[in-house]
């Protein structure tokens, strides 16, 4: 059975881009959305596997979308793919509950490479996103907050070594563990971080001014 | 000149605080007078001048809660009046009773101060000043409490303005502050539709191959120098005077090809000499990987910022150093990239070490973040 993908982005050239690609490699798109309004009317109807999202799309914006696919069905995965990488965007998404980024200028095999590990559960990191948890989890230690989940030592190691550059497999190697565990202390970094979404959430609201919606 | 909102809303503050002085010192003065009343030479007048006191301080806190009702009028009819009273005074008390309004004249002194800041200050204390030595039989203390007025006229007017001018300041850095905000809004919409465009360039351009593949690279090489430039301009808003954000300052490495900068997303602020040796020291690390990798050799910079210091790592995917190779080349003296980098981070009180295996090499840098505690 072929992984079922959808496709939100404002672009039309991008959003055909992509579609073509996933089709081209025997993935089904099953709709495409320009907005999130569109995104989340389509997302109960086409029941994708993986929701290939951009963050900068009209309203509800990317983040928000994903908080809302995390609710209407835990089991699908947001794969952010973002032209700007604007930090604070792709941390926010992340918590909210995408468990995969990519930059827009990644070629398509490594698209197809992420929906593909998206679709099957791993976290799709790039080293710059694995910084970005890294410092998340450092300021949450400096002042640290009984809510809120910290990495064991092992999992900031594994996480270092995506920031630095490592694949799994090379950090599998170098620290003399299976693959599977890897990708376990990985996940496990996503999950700490997604524990506490919602107040992470509302004070991304807060800060973008999203409470008082016109 | 038209004061801003921000020192008219100081003023009103002021023109509220004054209005519970006045109520005190017009309670002051009634019961003053009534415990005085041996001394009242004319108790007629002594009770017109006390019913006179109370209706102007009920009509001046009426008066002077708006803005637009501040007139000049009112403020010399304010002053006029505590210069009469103290200019009656002979004539209603007996000998060295002290003089008819006491205390009250306080309102329009302060009033003064507030609207016409410090010059209005000394005018209205030197004026009251004038009248109450104008009085007869004056003794030291009389002096003392004209000196006072005259002075704290003047200091109470020029705090007034000092209060109205920051007022002023703080409203103007907080309307740029927001018009900042804004505009890094809307670039942003801009700058992501820009990228959007160059990325899909890039990809589109690296299928179809030939010509198209040259645009497409071209496109990539302003896709990445566009994503740098926004970055740089994050940390420009977010830095001090004379610090700089190490994040902003690495990212500025992904210029060559094949580097990779991860920051924490947050501003590292360190001293700009200390960043730009560090910055200096992960070059000399990429110039190394060039030399020895090869010229689009991946490497990967990764910066963490710990309270107490920050760290940062340059890796490259090579072959690493053969076993052996460092010490035969410290024992050549030729030492000397490897030493120069390890030599910067020693004069900055921190320490370099260097991590070769199949993994590749890296280089770890770790210096002591001093001062300010952040």
């Amino acid at each position: 059975m072929s992984l079922r993908v959808m496709v939100v982005d404002d672009h039309p050239l991008w959003r055909d881009a992509v579609e073509r690609d996933l089709a081209a490699a025997g993935l089904e798109v099953v709709a495409v959305a320009a907005t999130g309004r569109e995104a989340l009317a389509r997302f109960p109807a086409a029941r994708p596997d993986v929701v290939v999202l951009d963050l900068q799309i009209p309203e509800p914006d990317g983040v928000q979308v994903t908080a809302a696919i995390a609710r209407l069905d835990p089991s699908a995965r947001v794969l952010i793919l973002s032209a700007s990488g604007e930090q604070a965007d792709v941390l926010a998404a992340v918590t909210a509950g995408a468990t995969g980024y990519l930059v827009k200028s990644a070629s398509r095999e490594e698209l197809l490479d992420a929906v593909r590990r998206t679709a099957a559960g791993d976290a799709v990191f790039t080293p710059g996103l694995a910084g970005l948890v890294l410092g998340e989890f450092q300021r949450r230690s400096d002042e640290p907050d009984p809510g809120e989940a910290q990495l064991t030592d092992r999992e900031t190691e594994v996480l270092k070594l995506v920031a630095k550059g490592l694949s799994y497999r090379q950090i599998a190697e170098r620290l003399v563990l299976s693959h599977r565990t890897v990708q376990n202390h990985v996940q496990n970094t996503l999950r700490k971080l997604q524990m506490h979404n919602r107040v992470e959430l509302t004070r991304y609201a807060l800060e973008r001014g999203l409470d008082d919606d016109s | 000149m038209s004061p801003s909102p921000a020192a008219v809303a100081v003023e009103d503050r002021l023109f509220r605080a004054l209005a519970v002085l006045r109520l005190v010192v017009l309670a002051n003065v009634v019961v003053l007078t009534v415990v005085r009343s041996g001394d009242v030479e004319r108790p007629a007048a002594a009770a017109a001048s006390l019913a006179v006191m109370t209706l102007w301080t009920g009509f001046a806190i009426w008066a002077y809660g708006e803005a637009r009702r501040r007139t000049p009028a009112l403020l010399v009819a304010d002053l006029a009046l505590a210069v009469a009273l103290l200019l009656a005074t002979p004539w209603v008390m007996r000998g060295d009773a002290g003089s008819l309004p006491g205390f009250w004249v306080i309102g329009a002194l302060v009033a003064w101060a507030i609207h016409y800041r410090w010059v209005g200050g000394l005018v209205a204390g030197a004026l009251l000043a004038a009248a109450d030595l104008a009085r007869q039989d004056v003794d030291r203390s009389d002096y003392g409490n004209a000196f006072l007025l005259v002075i704290g006229g003047a200091i109470l007017g020029f705090m007034c303005q000092s209060l109205q001018e920051m007022a002023t300041e703080r409203d103007q850095a907080e309307r740029a502050a927001a018009v900042a905000a804004e505009r890094a809004r809307l670039a942003r919409a801009v700058h992501d539709g820009v990228l959007q465009v160059l990325a899909l360039v890039q990809r589109r351009g690296r299928e179809l191959g030939g010509e198209a593949a040259e645009l497409g690279r071209l496109a990539g090489e302003q896709e990445g120098e566009l994503r740098r430039l926004i970055r740089a301009q994050d940390a420009v808003v977010a830095g001090a005077d004379d610090t700089v954000d190490l994040g902003a300052a690495l990212v500025q490495l992904e210029s060559r090809p094949g580097v990779t900068v991860s920051t924490p997303g947050t501003p590292v602020e360190l001293s700009a000499g200390t960043a730009r040796e560090l910055v200096a020291a992960a070059q000399a690390c990429l110039d190394n990987v060039h030399r020895h990798v090869g010229e689009d050799a991946p490497a990967w910079v990764l910066l963490q910022a710990f309270p107490d210091r920050v760290e940062v790592s340059v890796r490259d995917a090579g072959p690493g150093i053969p076993a052996g190779r460092l010490d035969a080349a410290a024992a050549d003296g030729r030492l000397g990239v490897a030493e120069s980098i390890r030599g910067r981070v020693a004069d900055l009180g921190g320490t370099a070490d260097l991590v070769t295996g199949s993994f590749g090499t890296e280089w770890e840098l770790v210096v002591p973040r001093l001062g300010s505690g952040a």
